[in-house]
């Protein structure tokens, strides 16, 4: 071919990808909310699941039985999914049945503004994942931590915690305090075992002897992490048509666990 | 010139009545002109026909010579006519020596400019007076001397006139004059003056409607000399500002200022807002032609509460022959009385918890809010008490129209009962308040609205079936509206604003509400997937206003911008503000003016409702005026007998200052509420303003009450004029236009010139 038609040519093919190229910038963009496809159920609520890297990640790996998944997942998904009924149930949040899991190595997770946790005490960031953390808990994120039981795992997690906020307190919850009572009136409280609980018969783990209902809050008073510290509400969600495991644990669990979506959605 | 041909001046002719002194009916001179007339063309034409000419030779007399000679000869015999019926003039003239003129000098500090030439106005003024005007009048008359400037004030001599009176009411002044000489035998009054006429507003005549009539019941003519160049040379001047007299704290309000300028176009001049010595405003401008009104916006934050004086004026450039006339002040007062939202959510949703978190930083407004969290229960926040809205939406109009602004979000239509749905009406069209509805899954079309009584609020026109609440992407962007808008400033500069709202990001949801009404603004507009919608509505119903924001995914604005971007809270907190600043508690107070110039009357009006937002018809009102050097007044205000609910009062503000009035209304030793407003008052200041000479409202003074305007320089014929006016002690004296040279002439002309045009057509 002549050089002229070849330049011609790439010129063309030039505007023709940096139309494209530009396109897909503008709607590429729009990455949540954008799959509209028919197994996609969108929603106003996702519950959306933690996916952090884990300190212990080379126990195992991905595949290798039960202990070798990774903690995050940790009970999931079934406790999700059976959260997500009692939720769909009693309240008028319009949630998506099914859970999203959701991490810190992309903007992604801004989309999802209630984030639960479980296993903190392997966590781990990076100085990018601690960022985005830090970013997102501060502009109105809301993060529940569960499943860690004893001194050994509280220093753990606070390492992880003290990567993201640096100088915020944590501080005890009390009785009365708001997160118990916006929609149901949780006032006595107990401690919440894992499934372990049918064999076992001790509502504790490790040396977690007392649950420890805690929390961080923002400048403004807000609750933007709540701590479920010696105790597994993961497993009562997942454990509860369970003949075995009681009923009163697992009521507990739901209810602690809707009023902290709520709270999370008018605070 | 023209007294040489008329005898009498033009004065004479313009001012007096054709009348003819002959006892023969007046009818008949028509009668005999016509008929004169008609003989002498019969008769040529007679004559025309007997003539034949000759062949080869063209006759001395053709019918045009024929006929012209026809019309010299009518000409002179109806001149004749004329005169045997003794035409006259009459005409109304002054007694010599039995009458008064009055001579009134502005002295305000405006004839103390120097125009052109580099003397004062006032100085032309006293020259033409003492160099032959005065001794002119004095012949005949007797002349008395005023000074005016806001007042007319009585002198004996010229000699201590100074242009310093701090303004000018010309119409006041002549109308004192009228009434105070109401029994002296004034034949005319002589005013020298530039017109700068401080009671003149914007664009206003100046001279009231009552002097103008007290001067025409006398009968008294005015005969204006204009001093004073019409044009400034250099000169930048602030005509008027607008600016709400209200504001919420640290509410951004916008003030247009509007100038006048010569002498300086297309350059660049500083407008600027300050407070006492803070600047809470500039701007740069480029001015536009000599002469135009040029009005520009300008935005401020209001600040903190307090009654204030915010001065707006525009740098004066260096060379400006009057730099006094570039700021005006203005009272604004910031209010802080929190005004509190009801916010009712159907289900828990995003944005209901980031629109209480952005409203959480705003002092000024408090959103009450009931959210259905389950299908029974409603979780309520912001409540003063724990019986607020214990059982549910209001029903009872005192409960409701407590509130400054409801917010409705994603709730159906029929969750609200028929009674709630008029109420809700009533609150907007009533009692003033402001509606927000916020899309969603129920809302708007999706939550039968479009079926409901409440459709006329909405400011569009809700699309037909459901279904239009999608969870998809769509952008934002501003439209022309929104981007002169202060609710949707989320930065200073208008330009940077709306790059500001392109970039912003994605929603995460939104519903199509439809095409916007037509009294309805649409400030943005958001589009998704090639389709382009409103986004946000607003728009005026009744006595309040409604708006729609057609998503519930703003929340992303929060979560996906950068940490410590304001945009979302700010939008939010100016949205609200918005909703709320009109809605008016159940006082609210007027005041006749915001400024006094150089007087003190002002009258106080408060509207009053009560808990109903019915007008109050037997409250006890009370307005307490505090004002500069300790002043301080309790007034009573009185019912109006038209308007039940109107309730007025009169105060004098005697000081000049700041002013601030506080209304109370009780009844029944309920209180009922309370409102202030704030007035000042300026002396000397108007004065600065319209220096300019106004030769156009002399004129217009001049030829309404039957005088003649003057102009400074030629005044030699006043006092031979003046003397022809019908008031003070004249007499109708009759002037016999017989022997007027002008008629001699032509009685010698007429007849002279058909003698040679005959001659010269060889027919004589």
């Amino acid at each position: 071919m002549k050089l002229s038609r070849i330049a011609l040519l790439a010129a063309l093919c030039g505007i023709v990808s940096a139309v494209g190229i530009r396109a897909w910038q503008r709607v590429g963009n729009f990455g949540f909310g954008s799959d509209d496809s028919p197994s996609n159920v969108k929603a106003e609520f996702y519950w959306s699941r933690l996916s952090y890297t884990s300190s212990l990640s080379s126990y195992g790996g991905y595949g290798g039985g039960y202990f070798g998944r990774s903690s995050w997942a940790r009970d999931y998904p079934k406790a999700d999914r059976q959260f997500l009924i009692a939720m769909h149930r009693l309240t008028r949040i319009d949630g998506r049945p099914y859970e999203q899991v959701v991490n810190l190595d992309s903007d992604d997770i801004f989309n999802y503004p209630w984030i639960y946790a479980v296993q903190v005490q392997t966590w781990s960031f990076t100085d990018a994942e601690a960022k985005r953390l830090h970013d997102y808990l501060l502009k109105g994120g809301f993060l529940m931590v569960d499943d860690f039981h004893g001194t050994e795992d509280w220093d753990n997690f606070m390492r992880g915690m003290r990567q993201v906020l640096r100088d915020s307190p944590v501080e005890d919850l009390q009785s009365n305090d708001e997160i118990f009572h916006t929609l149901y009136d949780v006032d006595d409280k107990m401690q919440i075992p894992g499934e372990h609980y049918i064999r076992t018969h001790r509502t504790y783990e490790k040396d977690g002897y007392q649950p420890k209902w805690r929390a961080i809050r923002d400048k403004d008073g807000r609750i933007m992490v709540a701590i479920c510290h010696n105790m597994h509400l993961g497993d009562a969600w997942e454990w509860a048509d369970d003949p075995y495991y009681p009923e009163p644990f697992a009521s507990m669990a739901f209810r602690v666990g809707l009023d902290y979506i709520l709270y999370g959605m008018t605070h | 010139m023209f007294p040489l041909l008329f005898k009498y001046p033009s004065t004479v002719f313009a001012k007096g009545h054709l009348v003819f002194l002959s006892r023969w009916p007046v009818w008949l001179l028509p009668l005999l002109v016509v008929l004169a007339v008609v003989g002498l063309g019969a008769l040529i034409r007679y004559r025309l026909r007997q003539i034949k000419p000759y062949r080869n030779e063209t006759p001395a007399m053709t019918h045009r010579r024929a006929w012209s000679v026809w019309a010299l000869q009518s000409a002179l015999v109806t001149l004749i006519l004329l005169l045997l019926w003794q035409p006259a003039l009459s005409v109304a003239e002054l007694s010599s020596q039995q009458n008064i003129i009055a001579v009134v000098v502005d002295d305000s500090r405006s004839m103390a400019t120097a125009d052109a030439d580099g003397k004062p106005r006032v100085d032309g003024a006293l020259n033409a007076l003492r160099g032959g005007v005065l001794d002119g009048l004095n012949k005949r008359f007797h002349t008395r001397l005023y000074t005016l400037d806001s007042k007319l004030t009585k002198v004996d001599s010229l000699n201590g006139v100074v242009a310093s009176g701090s303004a000018t009411h010309l119409g006041d002044g002549l109308q004192q004059l009228a009434t105070e000489t109401a029994d002296l035998p004034v034949g005319a009054v002589v005013l020298l003056t530039d017109g700068s006429e401080n009671s003149a507003g914007l664009g206003g005549s100046g001279i009231s409607l009552a002097a103008m009539q007290a001067l025409r019941n006398r009968r008294l003519p005015v005969h204006t000399v204009a001093f004073g160049s019409e044009k400034p040379l250099h000169d930048l001047e602030m005509e008027d500002v607008s600016v709400a007299p209200n504001a919420v704290v640290n509410a951004r309000t916008i003030a247009s200022l509007t100038f006048v300028q010569h002498g300086y176009a297309n350059q660049q001049a500083t407008l600027t807002i300050r407070d006492g010595d803070r600047t809470l405003a500039a701007k740069s401008i480029t001015l536009q032609r000599d002469g135009v009104m040029q009005t520009e916006p300008l935005f401020f934050s209001a600040g903190e509460a307090g009654a204030r004086t915010l001065v707006f004026s525009v740098e004066p450039f260096a060379d400006e022959s009057n730099a006094k006339n570039n700021a005006l002040t203005r009272p604004v007062l910031v209010r802080d009385a929190k005004r509190r939202i009801l916010y009712v959510e159907g289900e828990p949703r995003w944005q209901f918890r980031f629109l209480r978190r952005a409203e959480e930083d705003d002092p000024s407004v408090q959103i009450v809010s009931m959210l259905r969290t389950s299908e029974n229960k409603i979780y309520r926040q912001g409540i003063s008490g724990p019986d607020e809205l214990a059982d549910g939406f209001p029903s009872k109009a005192e409960d409701l129209f407590a509130y400054s602004g409801i917010i409705i979000g994603s709730v159906a239509a029929d969750y609200f009962t028929p009674a709630q749905q008029e109420l809700i009406r009533e609150y907007v069209d009533r009692r003033g308040g402001g509606v927000l509805f916020l899309g969603g899954r129920q809302s708007l079309s999706d939550g039968g609205w479009t079926a409901s009584s409440l459709n006329e609020l909405m400011p569009t026109f809700l699309p037909a079936g459901t279904n239009h609440f999608k969870r998809n992407a769509a952008v934002v962007n501003l439209t022309d509206a929104g981007v002169a808008s202060p609710t949707t400033r989320l930065l200073e500069d208008p330009q940077k604003n709306a790059e500001r709202w392109r970039k912003l990001t994605y929603l995460a949801d939104f519903e199509d509400p439809g095409s916007a009404k037509p009294g309805a603004t649409v400030l943005a507009e958001m589009s998704s997937g090639g389709k382009r919608m409103p986004f946000l509505i607003t728009q005026n119903y009744g006595n309040g206003r409604t708006a729609i924001l057609a998503s519930g995914g703003t929340w992303r604005w929060q979560m996906s911008e950068a940490l410590g971007d304001p945009s979302h809270n700010l939008f939010f907190q100016q949205l609200l503000r918005w909703l709320v600043a009109d809605t008016p508690g159940a006082v609210s107070v007027n005041t006749s003016a915001r400024t006094l110039s150089d007087t003190g009357h002002i009258d106080i009006t408060a509207t009053v409702h009560d808990k109903q937002f019915q007008p109050a018809r037997d409250a006890h009102v009370i307005a307490h005026v505090t004002g500069p050097a300790g002043v301080d007044a309790a007034l009573e205000m009185k019912p109006s007998q038209e308007t039940p609910g109107l309730y007025s009062a009169s105060y004098t503000a005697e000081k000049a200052g700041p002013y601030l009035t506080e209304v109370t209304a009780t009844s029944d030793k309920d209180e009922l509420g309370r409102d202030t407003a704030t007035f000042q008052r300026e002396d000397g200041v108007a004065e600065a303003f319209h220096t300019e000479a106004n030769p156009k409202l002399l004129d217009q003074l001049a030829r309404d009450t039957g005088g003649s305007a003057w102009a400074g320089n030629n005044l030699k014929n006043l006092p031979r004029d003046i003397s022809y006016s019908e008031a003070g002690i004249s007499v109708r004296s009759i002037k016999e236009l017989w022997n007027m040279p002008i008629v001699l002439v032509l009685l010698l002309a007429l007849p002279l010139a058909e003698w040679l045009m005959r001659r010269k057509w060889g027919v004589v």
